[in-house]
């Protein structure tokens, strides 16, 4: 396509991957001098002639605001081709402006690039936010807007009213004119309608930042395109003045484009290179590696994701997905780091492609090994260089956060496998205790019973009924042993009521006045089994070895979890941790209780100033 | 007497029954859970509930909850609940809703059974009966000093404790050996040293001692 190949050749960015960096301005100076040179020189001519209206100027101004506007979006978003669409279309107005010169050559250069600048605002508005035409139908409507514009004018230049010596003409046929010009309203009227549901159509996948920026934009491009014919018919009489409304509607299009890109949800983009310094500073956390590619990319929805040997995952090592764009063939080499330096030039070509998810991906590599890649909003950062260059300079720091991630992972699984073996052992003693409870209590009973009845039975000799009353009483021993049993085990309280009711029940039966704080909240089996164990045994503690008058218990819900606290009047003094000094002080107990509030992700805590009794807390998460 | 026997182990529900019936009572339902008592309850419309504390489906306190839920539909009904475990709160929440006789026992009272069908006896005309151990734990909390419990001599332990498993003046005696008239001496010093109006009846008595000896 036409367009496309003069857009490249006048882009300031498109000069390649590897060269482009923020703060490069000598493409930028380069240009800048052409436009003002060539401006100026317009200008001269255009003045150049007798009862020139100084609305010529508007020209030169459109093109010069055109040209600005550009270069700050360019310089903003330097992987953007919105400003380089601008800058484009800078030199197009100048191109136009020639169609009032005094030279035949150069007016007749201005009467066919006259109708541009409309196409180039259709252009802006099927490109925006990336520079970039996406999908089959933008890039249809934008050449045919760009014919509409070019080869559909021809007939009011070709067969221009009026005498022979017009630019350009062929022959007087003002009814070839009319024809034309009604061919052209037809087709170009159809594009802009199209172009008007295109955008609506995209405004409804967009974001509701997106949309907010993107509806008013729109708006205003459609509006000053479709007002162009409008305008002229309404102010037939008063030509000027209808240049004047038309040249200033066109030139605010780009001053709002290049204002939307620096709003909202575009953020400026902070380049490759400051990346590259800021993983050379030292103090660097990986949390905020996400957040340093985030601002050297301008995109806010980025997202790294690690290779974990077979699956993706987030830095957090929780399972993750690739968007739809990078689901094919994983295996290739894509963005690389290391002895060979980057291998950066196809990175994004996924992300390109990505119109599907309007996610791109970029893989990220070191030493030929797949460590992650970066996820990126394909809608915005059209130009997959950049982002491969990113991938290329944080594929170490990316490999570090791989096995920081994947240290977690396997620190997490030990944790849950302790977790798990910790419960079965719980779950395996309940049932044992419950098997005791249910079935063999009862059969003492019964069997007591009977011993009973036979020692009180005329059938049986007398020292038949001694012998049942001492297995009665035996019995009835073994009865209570079991009772006690089940009890320290799985304490009938906390089965059947909770981890309130069992520490009330335990204080019942405590020495030292002993008051509970409790509600009726029930926790995970294990956690109410440690809780209890905690309670149990910071109590017994006490009573051994605080020199205590009183005991308090609390038992809570407290930020998604148990916290438990006994605390005594004694002397304190214990051990502040439940390690090596606990055990001196008798505490060998407290040891075994936080190991297995460890296991669970809880943890035990001691406060014992001398003289000031002694608390001590438990918290155990419930969070799963 | 019409009862219904809530057990989920069937051995000892059936060795239940048996004994029930020797004692003289009628058994008109056996359930092995505490819907099926509930809806038995409610059928047979019982003298007497007998329920173990802890019955399926979550072997918690369902069968506490159940009776609690028949008395509540049959204020008359006579209810006691066994366990293996004496605890005050149970004794609390039966205590609390009392319109006919209760009881909490362990269930090793039951080997002891012509007394087992005594204190359901008592239950069933309209008494309080409470485990020797519940009360033994009522009694045994351990309080602050100068608490009026502490100032009781022996003799009067023992009578407020027999007082609390629900026994009349002439009961206490009998347990005693010692006369019911210094059994009266010994409940109205008592009453005076806990600072309690005397009850009206035994009932209340239990109720009055309970609350006295659980808060």
């Amino acid at each position: 396509m036409h367009w496309a190949s003069s857009v490249r050749t006048a882009a300031l960015s498109g000069n390649g991957p590897g060269t482009r960096v923020g703060g490069d301005l000598s493409p930028v100076a380069g240009a800048s001098a052409a436009i003002v040179a060539l401006g100026a020189v317009e200008a001269v001519l255009l003045f150049d002639q007798p009862d020139a209206p100084w609305q010529l100027a508007l020209f030169i101004v459109a093109a010069w605001t055109w040209f600005a506007a550009g270069v700050v979006a360019a310089r903003r978003r330097p992987g953007n081709r919105m400003g380089a669409i601008m800058v484009v279309g800078a030199f197009v107005w100048l191109g136009a402006g020639l169609a009032n010169a005094p030279l035949a050559a150069l007016s007749a250069v201005g009467l066919v690039v006259q109708l541009l600048p409309l196409a180039l605002v259709v252009h802006l508005l099927h490109a925006f936010p990336s520079g970039r035409l996406r999908g089959g139908a933008s890039r249809v409507i934008v050449a045919g807007v760009y014919t509409a514009a070019l080869l559909l004018h021809a007939p009011a230049y070709l067969f221009a009213p009026g005498d022979a010596a017009a630019t350009l003409q062929l022959a007087d046929r003002p009814d070839l004119v009319t024809l034309g010009a009604t061919v052209q309203d037809t087709i170009g009227g159809a594009l802009m309608v199209a172009t008007g549901v295109l955008l609506a159509l995209r405004m409804r996948s967009a974001t509701q930042a997106q949309r907010r920026l993107l509806a008013p934009l729109a708006l205003y491009g459609i509006v000053a395109v479709v007002s162009t014919p409008l305008l002229s018919r309404l102010l037939d009489g008063a030509p000027l003045a209808f240049f004047t409304a038309q040249t200033l509607l066109l030139t605010g299009v780009p001053v709002a484009f290049a204002a939307a890109m620096a709003i909202g949800g575009f953020a400026p983009t902070a380049g490759v290179a400051q990346l590259s310094a800021w993983l050379g500073a030292a103090d660097n956390a990986p949390a905020t590696l996400r957040g340093a590619v985030a601002d050297a990319l301008g995109d806010g929805s980025v997202a790294l994701l690690l290779w974990a040997g077979e699956r993706w995952v987030d830095s957090d090592g929780r399972a993750a997905a690739l968007p739809d764009a990078g689901a094919t063939d994983a295996g290739r080499p894509v963005a690389g780091a290391g002895g060979r330096g980057p291998r950066a030039a196809d990175a994004g070509r996924r992300g390109a492609d990505a119109e599907s998810s309007g996610r791109g991906v970029a893989l990220v590599e070191a030493d030929g090994r797949r460590v992650g890649a970066i996820v990126y909003d394909a809608t915005l950062i059209a130009d997959p260089a950049p982002v491969a260059e990113a991938a290329a300079v944080i594929a170490l720091a990316l490999d570090r956060e791989r096995l920081t991630a994947e240290l977690r992972v396997s620190n997490d699984g030990l944790r849950d496998s302790r977790a798990r073996i910790a419960a079965a052992a719980d779950a395996e003693r309940r049932r044992i205790a419950r098997d005791l409870h249910d079935g063999v209590q009862g059969r003492l009973v019964l069997l007591a019973l009977q011993a009973r009845e036979l020692s009180r039975s005329d059938d049986a000799g007398p020292a038949a009924r001694a012998e049942a009353a001492r297995l009665r009483t035996e019995l009835e021993a073994a009865l209570g042993t079991l009772r006690e049993l089940v009890q320290g085990v799985l304490p009938a309280a906390l089965v059947e009521r909770g981890l309130g009711a069992a520490a009330h029940d335990l204080a019942d039966r405590m020495p030292l006045p002993t008051t509970v704080l409790a509600g009726d909240e029930r926790f995970p089996p294990a956690v109410e089994s440690a809780g209890w164990f905690v309670i149990a045994e910071a109590l017994a503690n006490a009573v051994r070895h605080a020199r205590a008058r009183r005991l308090d218990v609390r038992v809570q819900w407290a930020g998604g979890g148990l916290l438990i606290e006994v605390r005594d009047d004694g002397g304190g003094g214990a051990a502040p941790a439940p390690a090596g000094g606990l055990a001196a002080s008798g505490g060998s107990g407290l040891r075994g209780l936080a190991d297995r509030l460890d296991v669970l992700g809880g943890r035990l805590r001691i406060e014992s100033p001398p003289g000031g009794g002694t608390l001590i807390v438990a918290e155990v998460p419930c969070g799963s | 007497m019409r009862v219904v026997i809530g057990e989920d182990e069937a051995l000892l529900r059936e060795g239940l029954a048996l004994l029930l019936e020797r004692g003289g009572f009628e058994v008109v339902a056996l359930a092995p859970d505490a819907e099926t008592l509930v809806r038995l309850a409610r059928e047979h419309a019982p003298d007497l509930v007998v329920t173990d504390i802890r019955m399926p489906p979550t072997q918690a306190d369902e069968g506490l909850r159940a009776a609690l839920a028949i008395r509540a539909e049959r204020p008359e009904t006579a209810i006691v609940v066994v366990s293996q475990h004496a605890q005050r709160r149970y004794a609390d929440e039966l205590l609390a809703q009392q319109t006919a006789g209760a009881g909490y026992l362990l269930k090793q009272r039951i080997v002891e059974s012509e007394q087992f069908c005594d204190d359901l006896r008592r239950v069933c005309a309209g008494g309080i009966v409470l485990d020797p151990e519940l009360v033994s734990v009522l009694l045994g909390r351990a309080r602050p000093d100068g608490d009026p419990l502490h100032e009781l001599t022996e003799r009067q332990r023992e009578v407020l404790a027999l007082m609390a498993e629900g026994l009349s003046n002439s009961a206490i005696a009998a347990r005693l050996t010692i006369t019911e008239k210094a059994v009266v001496k010994h409940v109205a010093n008592v009453y005076d040293a806990l600072g309690l109006t005397p009850g009206a009846d035994d009932h209340r008595r239990v109720q009055a001692v309970v609350r006295y000896l659980s808060s």
